[in-house]
């Protein structure tokens, strides 16, 4: 099945975009809107992510965070507003979302990894079937990037076989195995016992100090201090206050992150 | 009334043959019953709301009729339509093995979607989430993720459908096949000692299944060797089986977002 429609060409050719295509960001989303039913999830999120930029992403339950980064890969389809990824628009009627997913890994909060799978083949599925790497290819792909996640001795095993922190990094693993340009993590170590969590944070900041460009649902302070170029205060489906982790925590300006922040600390 | 084993000897060569039909009949029913289930699956969870309907009300009438009448309107039934009597479609139609496969097939096949559909709206979203993030194009997500994923969760419920099914094929007695029961019920006719043939008969019928079950039991195994393979579980087999069904995959633990992250900065 070949993408549904013709790939947007990445180099444009028109005069002075030269200019353009080397400060295109990484993420640009404009005016993201996206409503359940009757409810309004996002109510116009304007956000830009440069090359290389990490940014971390947090809020109440409820506030769209999750929602948000979703949106970028498509798999929750937005009502209106504009994304492009790496310069590639993805329509909100779906179109170009295969694109958009070459160009974005995604780290989910309860792992998914695919149970029926050891963690070598979790690992080696989709560069084999959605690249058409061959099975060797592949697998020394899968190796070098367990290895990075300090995982390559379990490839053998079955992700039930594995701790919670275990299945996580194997997740990175797996989405680091397509290239992605930019990874979006959704609550990374939320589903973690507390002596888990640190194992993947390091292997997260890892991935930011080798300059990959992340967008990141987190509430590890920690982690947004070490690596955050960016933090952002999302409340009630709009962004409500962005800063540099130092100032974003210390000297927070809005009520709404005052409040946020000392709930978090309770 | 007493068991006869010389009469059950003599009767051996016969009564295989009928086992043999209904061994051929079970096997050739859960071929188009694959087929057809799996195709009428699809239709039935389609999101065109026309064809779902169709997909229903598949399921309405083929699962809700028994299958002897089922039986009889393929064998009798049909062929009184001119496309089925004056087509080469006779050719398939005057064979009473044909109609009984048939008819049968289209009952078991309902119950198959409806296992198969039970299975597929048990997969978790999040694999299959994860497959598509990945850049996986949505079919192979489906063949890859989700089918095998649903085939797990559905094997149970399919291996007791076929169990119930084999039994079931005794009705094939009603278009004029020998099968086991019907062989056993001809030495009845013959000796009028019902007790050997049918209890032989029965001894048979009890070896198929279990033949079945036994092979069920290394499929799930196959399948399944994913969650074999953790940590051998050594509570008391009561608490054990005190959540059944529950864990076929292993859910992570779901602990709601604050659970005080900021806590080992802080001090």
């Amino acid at each position: 099945m070949g993408p549904a429609l013709p790939i947007p060409t990445p180099t444009p050719a028109p005069q002075g975009a030269g200019t353009r295509l080397r400060t295109r960001a990484a993420i640009e989303l404009r005016d993201l809107r996206k409503r359940y039913g009757e409810q309004e999830v996002l109510r116009g999120v304007t956000l830009t992510v440069e090359r290389g930029e990490k940014i971390v992403l947090c809020g109440p339950s409820g506030s769209g965070k999750s929602t948000l980064i979703r949106c970028i890969n498509g798999l929750e389809r937005h009502d209106g507003g504009t994304i492009a990824v790496n310069g590639v628009t993805l329509e909100a009627d779906g179109r170009g979302v295969q694109d958009v997913r070459r160009e974005v890994g995604m780290v989910f909060q309860h792992f998914n990894l695919f149970p029926h799978m050891t963690v070598l083949e979790n690992c080696t599925f989709a560069p084999r079937q959605a690249l058409g790497l061959s099975a060797a290819a592949a697998a020394e792909r899968a190796m070098h990037h367990l290895a990075r996640v300090r995982i390559a001795d379990q490839a053998g095993k079955f992700p039930a076989q594995l701790s919670g922190g275990q299945q996580q990094r194997v997740a990175i693993a797996r989405a680091l195995c397509m290239d992605p340009r930019i990874m979006l993590f959704d609550e990374p170590t939320s589903a973690l016992d507390p002596e888990m969590v640190a194992e993947v944070l390091q292997v997260m900041e890892e991935l930011a100090a080798q300059g990959m460009t992340m967008l990141c649902v987190t509430h590890e302070m920690g982690f947004a201090r070490h690596v955050a170029d960016r933090c952002v205060f999302l409340d009630g489906g709009e962004i409500v206050e962005q800063a540099g982790a130092e100032r974003f925590f210390v000297a927070p300006e809005s009520d709404r992150l005052k409040r946020f922040l000392r709930q978090m600390l309770h | 009334m007493t068991f006869d084993f010389a009469l059950a000897w003599t009767s051996l060569p016969a009564l295989l043959n009928g086992a043999w039909m209904t061994v051929l009949i079970t096997v050739s029913v859960m071929a188009v019953g694959a087929v057809l289930g799996f195709g009428m699956c699809l239709v039935r969870m389609s999101r065109n709301r026309a064809l779902a309907a169709i997909g229903a009300a598949y399921v309405a009438v083929f699962r809700g009729a028994p299958s002897i009448v089922l039986l009889y309107l393929v064998y009798a039934g049909l062929p009184q339509l001119s496309i089925v009597r004056d087509t080469p479609l006779w050719l398939l139609f005057a064979s009473p093995l044909f109609c009984a496969i048939l008819g049968l097939g289209l009952n078991h096949s309902a119950y198959v979607v409806e296992i198969l559909r039970g299975g597929l709206s048990a997969v978790p979203a999040g694999p299959v989430e994860a497959a598509l993030a990945l850049g996986l194009p949505p079919r192979i997500v489906f063949v890859k993720v989700r089918l095998p994923m649903a085939v797990r969760y559905g094997l149970k419920a399919y291996q007791n459908e076929v169990l119930i099914f084999l039994k079931s094929t005794v009705a094939v007695g009603a278009v004029t096949i020998a099968d086991l029961t019907g062989a056993a019920n001809e030495i009845f006719a013959m000796t009028y000692d019902p007790f050997t043939p049918l209890v032989t008969a029965g001894a048979m019928y009890w070896l198929l299944t279990n033949g079945l079950r036994l092979g069920f039991e290394a499929l799930d195994r196959r399948l399944n060797r994913h969650l074999a393979a953790t940590v051998p579980d050594r509570r008391p087999a009561t608490v054990r089986r005190s959540r059944p069904g529950l864990s076929l995959f292993r859910q992570p633990l779901v602990r709601r977002l604050p659970a005080k992250p900021a806590a080992r900065e802080t001090h």
